[in-house]
């Protein structure tokens, strides 16, 4: 059960590059190569006869751009996952890509650690959809989110520093009742304008703050920040 | 074999011409034959007659006098020429024969005398006694005026034909000659026309001149061939479509080329005789061409002109068109250069045996482009808002300009008080203003900083670059219709929208001047909205850490 393999196809023209993919998914212990197409006409013939559940897509293939299959009613019909492949010169289809609802987005060069995170993460995601559609029907929904979200090389990087937050926090509660605007805590601080409304950004929705909107005379209502009375 | 229209037309006009004296010559040769049997037939009734009346003769005759009449008949034959004089007496008998003396006393041939000798005149054509013979029988009367014999002249057809035949012969000799002539005369014809038209068969002729046509409608310039004259000669469809000329090409043809054209210096005979022109920019009915002119010279003579011109919006988007395949030509340029620099580096690294490094930079050349894939599709849930991003930062890039994202991004739902569309247009609008003025500042170009962060009662979106900042004059009025700083775009549209969307969900727009230069756009678009919704706890679950 949890040892089902999972069946891989590579589109890839490129022979030698087509082998080392190959060769990568002959190393991991689930999934097994079904077979590699080297352009789009054979990818469908292929997509057909054999029903991989993962498909590694390069765009560039001699008769046509691999991001129309990602589109095609064969995938989407087969329940099949794409990890798509493409020049770094060329983002506009990687948007293209995330729109269509590829699994993975990975740019040539390819890193192999990259490719085999991926790889790795398309594991688990196919084991969790299994273990999912076996507990509770309801929830395969939900996952399917989680096919589009790729995996978080740092969660909980939100760019705040202890020590900055600590000036910044000084700052208000050495004045608890004044309301302070953005330019009063950057000359107060020394920190540059967009820093520093991150840092009472943050600690808004930590709570430590709250906003208050000031209605000038002219212009704008200004945003105002100042320490929630304890 | 194909028989040139040269040797047709010659060997055509010789058969016409021969067939046409051969039947001359037959017709005349018939003419000449029976005006000659009319003359002689005359001759002879004449003759016959005249020596039927001589006195001594009838006296002869009616006294049987063979001898007398002989005597006097020789002398009459010595001065006629025809073929035999007979004379017979009334029973039909011999009397005299100017060539056989010895049928004297024996019937006369041809059994027709019985008309004679009841007194009648008769020319008949009979075979007698010399063979076939015209022959004219006159009666003689005696004194009391009864016939008393016959008097009959007679000309041999054998000798009536040779005349005609010596004049045949002459007919023919002259025939000849003006055959010769017409020989000459059409050869030399021919080999005229032959030079006029080239040494062309006339169905090439015929080909060139429908191949013309093609080939003057086919053309998608406009094109008037005018001759020495002004003269319109040719004028196609294209160039009375340009024109706006509703009359059809009949009628243009040979009006004047002022006519038809309001007149421009283009068009002045004097400019027109000095020189060609090629892609010259002119007004023709106020429509800008970009035209030429071309003389057209025939033996050193000066037949005319050829003018062809296009719509001038044509050539300005194809040179558009143009320029940006040039443009496309020198990225692709510079992008080989840069992956024969790779690779060149990449060799060198190889041939040092510095994989690792070799690795690593192969890395390197993805790696930034993969880290920024990565953080955008894994902070944003929307497929769209992630295509809008990268697509910005790879426009801004090919810009020289960095997107540099605040690694504490992130929207993981939609908004509630924004509709996608509206979220894309007001992010989408912040940024182009911010790349563009940075682009606009002096170098080196700071990135543009960008930070969505949706918390669980805002989002915030701020877009901060280091450009040229707004100036101050307008800073007052940056949210209103059709204030820009652009050269070109959207013409101050865009920040309207954006205050628009913004205002109709109850947020608000900060704008300040970043440091040292540029602008800060800070948004704040409450997520709570005016639906208070409990944030539901699986959701939470999900989008944890």
């Amino acid at each position: 059960m949890q040892h089902e393999l999972i069946d891989v196809l590579i589109v890839e023209d490129e022979h030698a590059l087509a082998q080392l993919h190959a060769e990568l998914i002959g190393k991991h212990p689930r999934l097994r190569l079904v077979g590699i197409a080297s352009s789009l006409a054979d990818a469908k013939i292929m997509l057909d006869s054999m029903q991989p559940q993962l498909v590694l897509l390069d765009n560039y293939l001699p008769d046509g751009k691999g991001i129309t299959l990602i589109s095609d009613t064969q995938i989407i019909r087969a329940n099949c996952s794409v990890i798509f492949i493409t020049a770094a010169s060329d983002m506009d289809t990687c948007s293209q890509a995330i729109r269509n609802g590829a699994f993975d987005y990975i740019l040539k060069p390819v890193s192999w650690k990259r490719l085999s995170q991926s790889l790795e993460r398309f594991v688990q995601f196919a084991d969790q959809q299994r273990v999912w559609k076996i507990v509770d029907q309801q929830n395969v929904d939900s996952l399917y989110q989680l096919q589009a979200k790729n995996y978080r090389q740092d969660n909980g990087s939100k760019g705040i520093e202890e020590n900055t937050l600590a000036l910044v926090q000084k700052l208000f509660a050495d004045a608890a009742e004044r309301c302070f605007s953005v330019d009063e805590v950057v000359s107060e601080t020394g920190l540059s304008k967009t820093t520093t409304r991150r840092y009472l950004e943050h600690c808004v929705e930590a709570g430590f703050l709250v906003v208050e909107m000031q209605y000038g005379k002219i212009g704008h209502p200004r945003r105002m920040y100042r320490r929630v009375a304890a | 074999m194909k028989v040139s229209f040269q040797i047709k037309l010659f060997i055509s006009l010789v058969l016409f011409f021969s067939g046409l004296f051969v039947l001359l010559g037959v017709y005349y040769y018939k003419d000449v034959g029976r005006q000659l049997y009319q003359e002689m037939s005359a001759r002879a009734k004449i003759q016959a007659e005249e020596i039927a009346i001589i006195p001594n003769l009838r006296q002869s005759v009616a006294n049987k006098d063979i001898r007398a009449i002989a005597q006097f008949m020789h002398k009459v034959v010595a001065h006629s020429d025809a073929s035999f004089i007979v004379i017979g007496d009334d029973k039909g008998l011999h009397l005299f024969h100017s060539v056989h003396s010895d049928v004297v006393g024996k019937t006369l041939i041809g059994g027709d005398n019985a008309e004679v000798l009841q007194g009648k005149s008769t020319t008949t054509i009979r075979k007698g006694g010399l063979g076939i013979s015209l022959r004219s029988k006159a009666p003689i009367f005696d004194d009391t005026g009864h016939v008393v014999g016959i008097v009959s002249v007679g000309y041999l057809t054998s000798y009536l034909d040779t005349i005609t035949l010596g004049k045949v012969i002459n007919i023919f000799i002259a025939a000849v000659l003006l055959l010769v002539a017409l020989f000459v005369f059409s050869w030399f014809f021919t080999r005229s026309i032959k030079k006029q038209i080239f040494s062309l068969e006339p169905r090439e002729i015929g080909l060139l001149v429908r191949q013309q046509k093609a080939m003057m409608e086919s053309i998608y310039e406009g094109v008037i061939a005018i001759d020495s004259e002004l003269r319109i000669e040719v004028i196609n469809q294209a160039a009375r479509k340009l024109l706006g000329l509703s009359q059809p090409t009949r009628a243009l043809r040979g009006q004047t080329i002022a006519e038809v054209i309001a007149p421009v210096p283009f068009f002045a005979r004097k400019v027109m005789l000095e020189n060609d022109t090629h892609d010259e920019i002119c007004r023709f009915n106020q429509l800008t061409v970009i035209a030429s002119r071309v003389r057209i010279m025939l033996e050193n003579k000066l037949q005319g002109w050829v003018i062809t011109f296009r719509d001038r919006n044509e050539i300005d988007s194809l040179s558009a068109q143009l320029s940006q395949v040039k443009r496309y030509v020198d990225n692709l340029r510079i992008m080989r250069h840069e992956q024969l620099n790779r690779m060149a580096t990449l060799s060198g690294l190889l041939h040092m045996e510095r994989y690792d490094d070799a690795i690593r930079y192969i890395q390197a050349q993805s790696e930034h482009a993969q880290e920024l894939l990565d953080f955008i599709s894994s902070h944003f849930s929307s497929p769209t808002l992630c295509g809008l991003l990268l697509g910005k930062a790879a426009r801004a890039r090919e810009k020289g300009v960095e997107l540099a994202f605040d690694p504490s991004c992130r929207m993981d739902r939609p908004s509630r008080a924004l509709g996608e569309a509206e979220l894309i247009s007001i992010i989408g609008n912040l940024l182009d203003n911010a790349i563009e003025a940075t682009q606009r500042a002096e170098l080196p170009h700071e990135p543009v900083e960008v930070l969505i962060l949706q918390h669980e009662h805002e989002l915030i979106i701020e877009v901060a670059d280091r450009g040229v900042g707004i100036t101050p004059e307008i800073r007052e009025h940056i949210f209103e219709r059709g204030i820009t700083t652009k050269r070109r775009g959207d013409h101050g549209i865009g920040l309207y929208l954006i205050a628009n969307y913004v205002a109709h969900v109850g947020g608000s727009i900060e704008v300040s001047a970043n440091e040292p230069r540029g602008t800060i756009f800070s948004l704040f678009i409450p997520e709570t909205g005016n639906v208070l919704r409990p944030v539901p706890t699986l959701e939470d679950q999900n989008y944890a850490t």
